[in-house]
């Protein structure tokens, strides 16, 4: 049943890894990482709560342009259409866009990370495998509505930004979780058991992973 | 002129009287309270302003849901006109509640867990406005607009979850609100909730019907243009 969503995604990833596109993502994200530490003051560190918001917000540029480029590959060849009418669920399709947009993702911000690291001075606690569970689930919350809500835009400028206007507020939840929990993996004095953080992202994705699913035969259509 | 025809303008002039008498009630009837002094008065306006606001948005959701079960162009036209008038009284709740905040909290924002929820549904509501413009066939546009109506609303209780445990975190600017009103208060902030709940009916036919008119022009348009291609190539 996967297999449709397995072939998309190994597609996707190929023409991703060969043009430029995730090139240019990753370049977004990283100058952000640089634009961002200009509004520090020469020789003052980087409070641990602010570089995280910075690592959240590349990820989240990223992630606006990473799912315009996976679906304006189908758009630029016409070839919606054919994918539709292949013989396996639309929901196939959802979730392989979903995984290769993961994929992407989480490549950018293997980049990322060390950026911040070096470039903000930060340090790296004890409790990183919390960090890395809630990676794993910030990302899933961004693959899902991303490959939703990607579907709208399909190559054009005005849809592009509209998309980051949709995405961004839709988003802010679970931004919140993932920056209070890598604040914590910082170093920074976390008030709140990160574990309800990570429950509360849990909630999240499962929330959207289900609406996604339900919804993307809506989004995704032969009409234009 | 028909029942239906008129009834946007009953219900907002019934709307603007009730209004107009609950202002009286207001500044004549309710206590002025004992801390705040008249500055709390901002709060007969407030309350009702966002809590149709909310159940605007609750409407644009009900009628996405319904739109994707079976559609039809009314469904889609209601929920427009409620995110319209959604997203108007949640500017104005968010104005009214700066102006009571800065009075009453020396601020005027704080992420407080409801301001929060307000402010980030006002900026998914708007977002949602703004897919009436985008360049796709008539039908497209209602099923997009349909799924963001869904999916805005699946966000709302997450954001004042999340705004809540954030709140946890950082010591509250102020505690509990909620006091407990006074009677008369609470009369006049219900007799305030209805006289708006009619003014907002009234709102969201009359936009309907605009928004129906609209589309009629906007068809005959497009059939006169067809019959005039037609002509031409005869």
């Amino acid at each position: 049943m996967l297999k449709l969503a397995l072939a998309l995604a190994r597609k996707d990833l190929s023409l991703a890894l060969r043009g430029a596109g995730l090139v240019q993502s990753i370049l977004l994200g990283l100058l952000l990482v640089f634009m961002f530490s200009l509004s520090q003051k020469t020789g003052s560190l980087a409070s641990g709560q602010m570089a995280a918001a910075i690592f959240w917000l590349s990820s989240l540029f990223c992630q606006t342009l990473v799912f315009n480029m996976l679906f304006a590959f189908e758009e630029t060849q016409g070839a919606r259409t054919c994918l539709l009418l292949s013989p396996a669920p639309v929901t196939d399709i959802f979730l392989g866009k979903a995984l290769a947009g993961f994929v992407l993702i989480f490549l950018a911000q293997i980049l990322f990370f060390p950026a911040i690291i070096v470039f903000l001075g930060q340090t790296v606690s004890q409790s990183w495998p919390m960090g890395l569970l809630m990676l794993f689930l910030a990302d899933t919350g961004l693959a899902c509505l991303g490959a939703l809500l990607g579907a709208l835009s399909q190559g054009q400028t005005a849809r592009e930004s509209l998309l980051s206007l949709l995405v961004f507020p839709l988003l802010a939840p679970l931004l919140l979780a993932a920056i209070s929990v890598f604040a914590a993996v910082f170093g920074e004095q976390a008030g709140e058991d990160p574990t309800s953080w990570i429950g509360f992202s849990a909630a999240f994705d499962a929330i959207f992973l289900a609406i996604a699913l339900m919804l993307f035969r809506f989004v995704y259509t032969g009409e234009d | 002129m028909s029942l239906k025809q008129i009834l946007p303008a009953l219900l907002a002039l019934a709307g603007g009287l009730l209004l107009a008498a609950g202002w009286w009630l207001i500044f004549m009837y309710a206590p002025t309270e004992a801390i705040m002094g008249a500055i709390q008065k901002i709060f007969y306006i407030h309350l009702p302003l966002s809590w149709w606001a909310l159940f605007s948005f609750f409407l644009v959701f009900l009628c996405s849901v319904a739109y994707l079960v079976r559609p039809g162009e009314h469904l889609d036209r209601i929920a427009r006109s409620c995110a319209e008038i959604g997203v108007l009284l949640t500017t104005l709740t968010l104005v009214t509640g700066m102006l009571w905040g800065r009075k009453a909290w020396g601020v005027w924002w704080t992420w407080d867990p409801r301001l929060t929820t307000a402010l980030i549904m006002w900026f998914i509501y708007t977002a949602y406005l703004l897919l009436g413009g985008l360049n796709l066939s008539e039908q497209r546009r209602r099923m997009v607009r349909a799924v963001v109506g869904i999916v805005a609303f699946a966000d709302v209780p997450l954001v004042f979850l999340s705004a809540r445990l954030w709140r946890s975190i950082h010591p509250a600017v102020f505690a509990n609100e909620s006091g407990g009103l006074e009677p008369e208060m609470k009369l006049v902030a219900l007799f305030s909730v209805l006289a708006m709940g009619f003014f907002w009916l009234g709102l969201v036919l009359v936009r309907c019907q605009q928004l129906k008119s609209q589309d009629r022009i906007e068809d005959l348009l497009s059939t006169e243009q067809n019959r005039e291609e037609q002509t031409e190539q005869l």
